[in-house]
């Protein structure tokens, strides 16, 4: 996968929390900004036909980068985090709101 | 001793856990507990290793070879930013400590905060920091959103939602920088940063990290999210929002632009325009605010925006930093204090608050020198920054008259703050805040040191000679009441009549798609200003 695609990617995810009203669609765009993320770093440190990146008996003349595939592990449990949080926070936004439309949670009073 | 570090991350995220774990009331003790033991390991580990910091730098789990562990490391700058944070964690404990109510969840995250944001202070690693920047940004969600009203909710989702945009924007810089330079260690990526090829995608990176940078710090276009957090959380997490957390993009600033000095993109006039529009910002809507907190949320941003002044308009980044802690002392003491007058009066309108001096003289006394060190008064400590800033500005005449603008009209919203103290003695509902003043006593007596006895303090430690700066002279104290005069006429003139123009101000809200096309604005923007120019 070509390196300028996954910069699409990331484009689009931009593009969407720019214009999307919706609380949920934007917390879809964050986590497309952070797929495209994920992809670009993984393609960087890719190697044609390099092995994965384990200690083994055998000889192995190209080893694929091992540390863009594990600072990226890392960037996922986060973005799995980032999620899990503002998704929780639409629940409690519905609850209080009736709504999670950035501009109806901003005129409303709250109901509960 | 060279593991302090670590420790300084973990004592504080372990304590935080136990007292997560066994839920009862004597476990704010053990707060302090964790607090007396990283106050004092990180006065041995100065100590020790003052004036010698290169040999302390700690890799960890032993990689020092080839540059690939993870590394963390200290300098008088990270230092300096250490002591703050842990003095402004002390204020926060002590104006929280209720004895025999015991808030755990509360504790849990202010504690597992404060070692994140040392962990932010002391790394040398620019995955790390992304690491611990979003877990900053996670945490602040949390406690932004404690108090589990709408209000509370939406701000925390706004946060979390443009700060998170913001963090992810410095990941693609991390990942671009290391596919240049193949390591994502800082002092390395520095050092060898001028001979480097590939200049368009360093520049890149700069234009990316420096966007984040801006979410991070409250600057110019993406600074909505600030009013809104700060305005809806408790008094005592605003006070560390916007004494420690927002430094947390100044502190980045510094670092970034030391990282990047090789490369000499020239950032100085772009970032001095951004600052002058923040302050500006800053000003005219906080001159607009009834509600006291927002008034303060606003303040602190024309803060920020003297603040990068300060750190682009000179060689050092000293005139910058001195305000960083000198705007850490003040508007924590404000903050405190405002947390005290509305659980007092029961309501944050300030048109409604009255007969403040009557009621509570002492938090009176402590409200008035918070207002004047951050007005610039002689004797306090905003006077040796602002005075620091606007020398090193007296090159260009623009320059130094917009900054004396922008010292009126952040003057100008505590000019309409200062009406709480008038009126008759209002009826004071039963509270004891004796104890809670403590904390304001402290941090008032650190404004006062900071304003007298700044030459020897400065020299001791940073090596900066401030003796230009004279506090006991007569133009200091005139000028202070030219600045005063004139914020005071605009006051009178124009805010206190309530005229359309204000309330149409006051009611400008930014909805987050908006400021996620303008910070989407801001890349492009910086993207044409540094790569393609």
């Amino acid at each position: 996968m070509n390196p300028i695609l996954t910069f699409v990617v990331i484009l689009i995810g931009f593009y969407g929390i720019a214009t999307s009203k919706n609380i949920i669609k934007s917390v879809f765009c964050l986590t497309i900004i952070e797929s495209g993320i994920i992809l670009l770093f993984l393609n960087l440190g890719n190697y044609e036909g390099g092995a994965i990146p384990i200690l083994s008996n055998g000889q192995i003349d190209t080893i694929v980068d091992p540390l863009p595939q594990a600072l990226m592990i890392t960037t996922i449990v986060i973005g799995s985090t980032v999620t899990a949080l503002s998704l929780m926070l639409c629940i409690k936004l519905f609850h209080h709101y009736g709504s999670i439309d950035w501009a109806k949670i901003l005129g409303r009073e709250d109901l509960s | 001793m060279i593991n302090i570090p670590l420790l300084l991350v973990f004592i504080p995220v372990v304590a935080a856990i136990i007292i997560y774990i066994f839920k009862n009331r004597w476990m704010y003790f053990l707060a302090f507990a964790a607090q007396i033991l990283v106050t004092v390991l990180a006065v041995a580990y100065t100590i020790h290793y003052w004036g010698d910091f290169e040999s302390a730098m700690l890799f960890i789990g032993g990689w020092s070879e080839g540059d690939i562990g993870i590394s963390l490391r200290n300098d008088p700058l990270s230092i300096s930013f250490l002591f703050l944070s842990i003095f402004s964690w002390w204020m926060v404990l002590i104006y929280k400590f209720e004895p025999g109510k015991t808030d755990n969840t509360f504790l849990f995250f202010l504690m597992f905060l404060q070692g994140v944001f040392l962990g932010l202070l002391q790394t040398n690693d620019l995955f790390n920091l992304f690491v611990f920047l979003e877990l900053t940004t996670i945490i602040v969600t949390i406690l932004v959103a404690y108090q589990k009203v709408g209000s509370s909710i939406r701000a925390g989702v706004y946060y979390l939602l443009l700060n998170t945009a913001g963090v992810l924007a410095f990941l693609v810089g991390v990942i671009l920088l290391y596919n240049v330079f193949g390591t994502i260690n800082i002092e390395v990526i520095r050092n060898n940063m001028a001979g480097m090829g590939e200049y368009n995608i360093i520049q890149l990176a700069f234009v990316l990290m420096m966007a984040a940078v801006t979410v991070k710090a409250a600057l110019f276009p993406v600074f909505t999210w600030l009013p809104k957090a700060h305005g809806v959380a408790q008094s005592a997490i605003s006070a560390l929002l916007s004494g420690m957390i927002v430094k947390a993009g100044i502190y980045l600033f510094i670092r970034l632009n030391q990282m990047f000095a090789l490369a000499e993109f020239g950032y100085q006039d772009f970032f001095f325009a951004i600052g002058v529009m923040t302050a500006v910002t800053g000003a005219v809507f906080a001159m607009m605010q009834t509600n006291i907190k927002l008034l303060l949320a606003y303040s602190t941003l024309s803060q920020v925006g003297i603040i990068i002044i300060g750190l682009v308009s000179m060689e050092t980044y000293h005139g910058g930093l001195l305000h960083v802690f000198n705007h850490a002392l003040f508007k924590s003491l404000l903050f405190l204090g405002a947390g005290i007058i509305i659980s007092v009066y029961r309501t944050k309108d300030i048109t409604k608050i009255r007969g403040l001096w009557r009621s509570m003289p002492v938090v009176s006394l402590l409200m008035i020198a918070g207002m004047l060190a951050i007005s610039g008064a002689p004797f306090f400590n905003g006077y040796v920054s602002k005075a620091f800033i606007s020398t090193s500005l007296a090159d260009s005449t623009v320059r130094y008259y917009t900054f004396l603008l922008i010292n009126i009209g952040s003057t100008a919203a505590f000019i309409k703050l200062a009406q709480i103290f008038f009126g008759p003695k209002m009826l004071s509902y039963p509270m004891r805040h004796t104890a809670k003043m403590i904390p304001l006593f402290f941090i008032a007596a650190g404004c006062f040191a900071l304003g007298n006895f700044y030459v020897p303090i400065f020299d001791r430690f940073f090596g900066v000679d401030l003796s230009d700066i004279r506090a006991f002279s007569l133009s200091a104290f005139f000028d202070y009441f030219v600045t005063l005069a004139a914020a005071f006429a605009i006051v009178w003139f124009w805010v206190r009549k309530d005229g359309r123009i204000v309330r149409e101000l006051r009611k400008v809200h930014i909805s987050f798609e908006t400021a996620n096309y303008m910070f989407v604005l801001y890349i492009v923007a910086l993207g044409v200003v540094f790569v393609v120019w």
